[in-house]
């Protein structure tokens, strides 16, 4: 349907785009604003602009703390999912294998499974490990999340790749090993990475298990940080305001450096192609 | 294959495949689906972490020997001695039974060789006031029906003492028999029934009103928000298939939403609907359509519309994102054709596109009813569930129960009826979208 775009259709884009992005616009406008500015007007820009609130945001709790703590635990998550994902996947797409169908239907159903229906042991598994407060105590139950969906991508991915490759491999005298180390996985690195940033921002994201688990304040991740800002007496919006500018920067920089990517590995999952 | 230099031990392809598998499934069994059986199981205990005596699930009565032996040894001395400190021949025969009878259950309970022996080393660790640190040796399993006649004849002997020190005249004489009441009231918690209870919690669940309310709320968002993300998605989609300026412009704006965690887009859309300095509200109450700016988040309806509201925003750029990937797989020709054959554009819609569309949009809805029915994070930190529950999704009804009461029983019940539910959905959902969910993925 390659219709021409008119101008109605681009007041239609900047309408969308903008209602799309009032809160972070709002948002950010709020931060920069006085804290008793915050509460007296609805005023859009302010005439003395002030990064106090970036300053009470950053030392009233430990927000790069938040930062850092998420920054290993999802990466650490990234890494151990694709590591399986991808063996598992190269063996369900590729290799002779029975009861495939069982397996991608298992790796399914656990991609669905409600985490609060997992939460609970878990957390008895966690404490009995004395790994609460700990980044392996949240590397663990993001498995649940990560690896179902790492699997589920990637098989998508291997199978993009052509099958004669493997034949000529074999031909050549390589293992099945070799073939996938040498031939198959480096093809399959685009998507492998594409991947790595979903399941990156798939842990980054988690809230539940990061909320009961690691509940000593340094060792929050950066969700769970940002819902504690509000206190049960008052709540300090321009804090709030600072610290989501702050948290939501990274998020940004990965979405415009890796926008296509993003959208081919979400979308490779419900499209045929 | 063969390796004529180093013949070396090499897996075959198939050897290969089931050796990539497998820590893969170990994984998932160990993370998803242990956790799942051990959830059901829980839900069949009267499990509390905050209760000494029911933070262990016992399928069979249990006695903490380290505290029972140490009661023990001082029951037999106390006993003997309020014998003779009795001021009536009534209390010195209620004393000397009670004393038959601790006798009579003790040496029962020692007619286990098993419990014997333990209790033997228990009482010489006792003896040089180590503690019992090995937990097979300071609990032990005891037959049900003695543990419950022990457990209420201590019962009854601590309020037939308590009897006697109240109507005693003397001071000093009536302490000490509280003293010994309350030694024997202790060494009765130390006798563990089992808490094992079936069904019973599903049964106290499903007349449970406060339980029925959060699956409706839960029920009511899920439809409203995924069909009119559905509504938007679907138009957004159709409107941006087509070659435009700006296009990484507006991608990027619509993967934002959905690219930035729950929680922090809960607390900016907490700060927008906020009753004094939030711009929703404020403008809404401007322009009439509410009647004042708390309405948003101080009532029931509000506090829906408000969860509604922040969802749709967040994931109706990710559904017009999956379904713009589907209308983009329709062949152009299609639609040359009909043009050919004087269709108008609504037949076109409902002909070509929603056929085609199909299998992607149930993909999509999939995947976002059972996101819906799971959602925790939005709720949990823009409304807490309130005002008065009326936001309380299952989800977070069953954190509650688990984290903020400690009862892993009760709570394991209610994710439990989570899980039911979402298996429901997705067997709905993989019935009407059949084989074609795996295709592409095997051979």
């Amino acid at each position: 349907m390659n219709r021409r775009a008119g101008i109605g259709f681009y007041v239609f884009l900047v309408v969308f785009v903008f209602l799309v992005m009032f809160p972070f616009i709002w948002v950010f406008l709020t931060s920069i604003k006085t804290p008793g500015e915050i509460f007296s007007s609805f005023r859009w820009f302010t005439n003395n602009p002030s990064l106090e609130s970036y300053e009470a945001a950053l030392t009233n709790r430990p927000l790069l703390r938040y930062m850092l703590n998420s920054f290993v635990v999802s990466a650490l998550t990234t890494i151990l999912a694709l590591v399986f994902a991808s063996l598992t996947s190269y063996a369900l797409t590729r290799l002779p294998i029975k009861g495939k169908g069982l397996i991608l239907g298992l790796v399914l159903a656990a991609s669905m499974f409600p985490q609060i229906a997992i939460i609970s042991p878990m957390f008895n598994l966690i404490t009995d490990l004395g790994l609460r407060n700990s980044y392996l105590g949240l590397v663990i139950p993001y498995i649940t999340i990560s690896l179902p969906l790492a699997i589920w991508i990637l098989a998508t991915f291997f199978q993009k790749i052509p099958f004669e490759l493997e034949e000529s491999a074999k031909l050549d005298g390589a293992s099945p090993f070799q073939t996938f180390r040498k031939i198959i996985f480096p093809l399959a690195a685009p998507g492998v990475f594409t991947t790595g940033i979903l399941v990156f921002i798939a842990a980054w994201n988690e809230y539940l298990f990061a909320l009961t688990i690691n509940s000593d304040d340094l060792w929050r991740t950066v969700p769970v940080g940002i819902s504690m800002y509000q206190s049960q007496y008052s709540i300090p919006w321009g804090d709030i305001s600072a610290a989501t500018v702050i948290v939501t920067i990274p998020i940004v920089i990965l979405v415009l450096l890796f926008q296509r990517r993003i959208v081919s590995g979400l979308t490779s999952g419900s499209v045929k192609e | 294959m063969g390796n004529r230099k180093t013949p070396r031990f090499q897996l075959n392809e198939k050897q290969l495949g089931y050796a990539m598998v497998i820590p893969s499934l170990i994984l998932v069994i160990v993370v998803v689906l242990w956790p799942v059986a051990q959830s059901f199981w829980n839900s069949l205990f009267d499990y509390r972490l905050n209760d000494p005596a029911r933070s262990q699930l016992m399928l069979d009565s249990n006695i903490d020997l380290e505290n029972y032996v140490d009661n023990h040894f001082y029951i037999t001395k106390q006993l003997e001695g309020l014998e003779s400190a009795a001021d009536s021949d009534e209390a010195k025969s209620t004393v000397a039974a009670i004393e038959e009878g601790v006798n009579k259950y003790h040496s029962k309970l020692l007619s286990n060789e098993e419990i014997k022996a333990k209790v033997e080393k228990v009482d010489k660790l006792l003896m040089n006031f180590q503690p019992v640190t090995n937990p097979d040796l300071k609990y032990t399993k005891v037959d049900n029906d003695l543990a419950a006649d022990y457990r209420k004849a201590l019962k009854s002997y601590e309020a037939d003492l308590v009897a006697i020190a109240e109507s005693s005249g003397d001071e000093a004489v009536a302490q000490k028999f509280e003293q010994t009441a309350d030694l024997l009231g202790s060494t009765s918690e130390t006798i563990l029934e089992s808490n094992f209870i079936g069904l019973a919690n599903y049964g106290k669940y499903l007349q449970d009103a406060r339980m029925w309310r959060s699956i409706w709320n839960t029920t009511f968002f899920t439809v409203i928000s995924v069909a009119l993300e559905l509504v938007l998605g679907l138009g957004i989609a159709l409107l941006i298939n087509r070659a435009f300026k700006g296009r990484g412009l507006v991608r990027a704006s619509v993967l934002i939403p959905w690219a930035i965690p729950t929680a922090v887009a809960a607390m900016m859309w907490g700060f927008l609907f906020d009753g004094q300095s939030g711009i929703v509200g404020h403008y809404l109450e401007v322009l009439h359509i509410i009647p004042d700016a708390s309405w948003l988040l101080s009532t029931s309806e509000g506090g829906m519309f408000s969860i509604i509201l922040a969802d749709v925003w967040k994931t109706t750029p990710y559904m017009a994102l999956l379904l713009l990937a589907g209308l983009q797989t329709i062949p152009n020709s299609l639609y040359e054709a009909s043009d050919v054959d004087g269709a108008n554009k609504i037949q076109q819609f409902w002909r070509i596109t929603m056929p085609l569309l199909k299998s992607s949009i149930l993909v999509a809805l999939l995947f976002r009813t059972l996101d819906a029915f799971r959602v925790f994070d939005l709720i949990y930190v823009l409304t807490g569930g309130g005002p008065a529950n009326a936001t309380e999704s299952i989800s977070i009804y069953a954190y509650k129960t688990l984290f903020a009461q400690q009862n892993f029983g009760e709570g394991s019940v209610l994710s439990v009826i989570v899980f039911l539910c979402v298996a429901i959905i997705s067997f709905v959902y993989v019935k009407l979208i059949g084989s074609e969910l795996f295709a592409g993925r095997t051979k």
